[in-house]
């Protein structure tokens, strides 16, 4: 069997997940189906449909009330386009960082405009969600390349804002 | 779509609705709620929405629909020109305000005034000499109800030098003590100070942040009584001088002054402390010549003292779970109220009740917001949607899948109660309907009620405004997601190996491999998203 990369679109470091003998995943109805592993009492879940993007898909989970937007990917191939990407990027690099959208709201501003070098806890973007305003900070030193919002943009959670390089 | 019910059949009216006509100035849940209670008394209903709600479930269950505005709140739900203009045009005879936006502006039960429409509520008098905390603590103090020790009048921040004038009062007020606004609400305006040298800034900052909130920057000193419970008391009064309490609620499960969970009746009050809380309610009603729905707030410590807090002009959110336990439809009566009808004789006789009311329900208030992440608010779409049901469940919610979640507006989404014949039936039943409650795509607080629901501090009663932070550290709430997170992740890859059929397996769910439940699961698989 394959081992995936998943990846929680809200954050987090992404997560290789071989899938253990006897774990299985059985339809029930339309939208649910209960998860079964050897030592824990099954558990009802919410599967959404699998949407594709770049090399994987996106899919939602819910567990318990816990609701998870997950990106899937085979972690053999992930690995070995890191692996290009990163020699591509060069030594100091450490490669693109795709920088999603935490929360869904409205961006009310972008401080930085492509090209622009910013250092970690740099503001970058403000997303207004029901009156409130989360800023967004670079996570660590970079150059940003493309911007995928303008400012009055609506963004759901897990929607690409910018890459930084 | 509103139905013709003969009207000499009904006993609570005088033959006829109270209105042919009402506006609903709101949104959401409780726009629903006020129009559900006008199509059982017969009355036509007129929804108002913004750009942002067009297809909301309010406006699809209205009779008569009239766009007010774009999305945000200014521009909309909190223009009176706009809604009383809409009253006027479409013939409406009075003009329920719901909870929040418009609810306690006196200047909007003025303007409906104005117009020769009803206003169901108190009258814009009321609202104004209650809204004002000050003039409330005075009032309550006039009536011989205890107030939180503190002061009554506004403190003098235009000047540095008086207000050094208030430290000895502030000593022996005590601290921690609060500053508040007299026009506040939401905790704006308002500070907490340890100590002495801390006072004249947060009384100029909680001011100068009154100021910008409410126009208003009165602000007043109060004791901080911590641990205490939140307990309010339902008061229903008509145009007739009957004015009676209906019962009272925990609150006490809050979070930053927002309720998560509510209930009815109080636990561990006897039936005494009952009587003496709702007569003072009633004083205080009677004090201020309340007509209509309020509520008066209480603070209640461990050793069984209460202090009075606050009225609200206005239905509360949770009102519900005292028309669980009353039997008293509080909607219906606002209607019947505001039309000059006296009270029925049937909430009079379950007020006499209140002080035992023999039945116990609990509210919780699902919203679009991440109980693993500081409750931070989570808009969005719905995707699947399915509430709970069965004996003693009542949910109130405009919600059905696929509609959105704007940001512009309030996270509430829904209000599951449930009702039983006592507090740990309650409880079984919370945990019960909880159980069937399914939401996709948007984040709810199903999670955090979950919690609450199999908490022994909870069933025991153990309750305060301090529960939430104490019980559902970010160290609970982020151990519980990680552990759904784990199974998320195991469940993602299953899927994308692809669903196994489990002919394989035979269920062992239920008692042997049902025909049915095989006929189900084979239909489901063809229909499986992959």
């Amino acid at each position: 069997m394959t081992t995936w990369r998943i990846e929680d679109v809200a954050g987090g470091v992404p997560v290789d997940v071989a899938i253990p003998e006897g774990a299985e995943l059985a339809p029930v109805g339309r939208i649910e189906a209960v998860l079964r592993q050897p030592s824990s009492p099954p558990r009802t879940v919410l599967l959404g449909p699998a949407r594709p993007e770049g090399a994987g898909h996106l899919r939602e989970v819910v567990v318990d009330g816990w609701r998870f937007e997950l990106a899937v990917s085979d972690a053999g191939r992930a690995a070995l386009r890191e692996r290009a990407t990163r020699e591509q990027a060069g030594a100091a690099g450490g490669g693109p960082l795709r920088v999603r959208a935490v929360i869904p709201g409205r961006v009310v501003a972008i401080a930085v405009a492509p090209g622009d070098l910013v250092t970690a806890g740099e503001p970058m973007l403000i997303i207004e969600a029901m009156k409130m305003q989360n800023e967004l900070r670079a996570p660590r030193d970079g150059t940003i390349g493309e911007i995928a919002v303008t400012a009055g943009s609506t963004v759901e959670r897990g929607d690409l804002l910018l890459v930084l390089t | 779509m509103t139905q013709a019910v003969p009207a000499s059949l009904r006993k609570d009216t005088r033959g006829s609705p109270p209105f042919a006509k009402v506006l609903v100035a709101n949104r959401g849940e409780i726009a629903l709620r006020v129009i559900r209670a006008c199509r059982e008394l017969g009355i036509a209903t007129v929804a108002v929405y913004s750009d942002a709600d067009a297809t909301a479930g309010h406006v699809r269950a209205a009779d008569e629909v009239v766009r007010i505005g774009p999305p945000p709140p200014t521009e909309s739900y909190l223009r009176i020109d706009a809604i009383v203009d809409a009253a006027v045009r479409t013939g409406a005879e009075a003009v329920h305000p719901g909870y929040g936006f418009l609810a306690e502006r006196a200047g909007f039960a003025r303007a409906v005034a104005a117009a020769g429409l009803r206003f169901v509520g108190p009258s814009a008098e009321a609202i104004e000499s209650l809204g004002d905390k000050l003039r409330a603590r005075r009032l309550a103090r006039g009536v011989g109800v205890p107030v939180v020790p503190g002061t009554l009048e506004p403190a003098p921040v235009s000047d540095r030098q008086e207000l050094a004038g208030l430290e000895a009062t502030a000593a022996e007020i005590g601290f921690p003590l609060l500053v508040k606004a007299a026009a506040g609400g939401g905790g704006r305006g308002m500070r907490r100070v340890r100590a002495l040298e801390d006072l004249a800034d947060a009384l100029l900052a909680g001011s100068a942040e009154a100021a910008s909130a409410f126009g208003d920057g009165a602000v007043y000193l109060e004791r901080e009584i911590t641990p205490a419970r939140h307990i309010e008391v339902q008061l229903l009064g008509d145009a007739h001088g009957t004015i009676v309490a209906l019962g009272e609620r925990d609150c006490s499960l809050q979070r930053r002054h927002q309720k998560l969970v509510e209930e009815a009746p109080a636990p561990g009050l006897t039936p005494a402390e009952r009587t003496e809380l709702h007569a003072m309610a009633v004083r205080l009603g009677q004090a201020a010549g309340l007509e209509n729905a309020a509520t008066c707030e209480f603070l209640r410590d461990p050793e069984g003292r209460v202090w009075f807090l606050e009225v609200n002009t206005r239905l509360q959110v949770e009102h519900g779970v005292t028309e669980l336990v009353s039997g008293v439809d509080i909607v219906r009566e606002q209607l019947r109220i505001a039309a000059g009808e006296p009270m029925a004789e049937a909430t009079v006789a379950a007020a006499s009740r209140a002080a035992d009311p023999g039945s116990h329900a609990i509210e919780v208030r699902l919203s679009a917001e991440d109980p693993g992440n500081a409750f931070v608010p989570t808009p969005g779409t719905v995707g699947v949607w399915r509430m709970p049901a069965g004996p003693g469940v009542r949910v109130d919610t405009a919600i059905e899948a696929g509609d959105p979640v704007p940001p512009d507006y309030d996270n509430l989404i829904a209000k599951i109660l449930v009702h039983a014949s006592d507090r740990d039936a309650a409880i079984d039943r919370l945990g019960r309907a909880l159980g069937e409650v399914a939401v996709s795509g948007v984040q709810t607080t199903l999670p955090f009620h979950r919690f609450v629901a199999g908490s022994a501090a909870f069933r025991a009663g153990d309750l305060s405004t301090g529960w939430v932070d104490e019980h559902w550290s970010s160290a609970t709430a982020t151990a519980a997601r990680d552990a759904a997170a784990d199974a998320a992740r195991l469940v993602a890859a299953l899927a994308a190996e692809g669903v196994r059929t489990p002919a394989a397996n035979p269920p062992r769910d239920g008692p042997g491999a049902s025909p049915w439940r095989l006929a189900g699961r084979r239909a489901a698989i063809d229909r499986w998203p992959r």
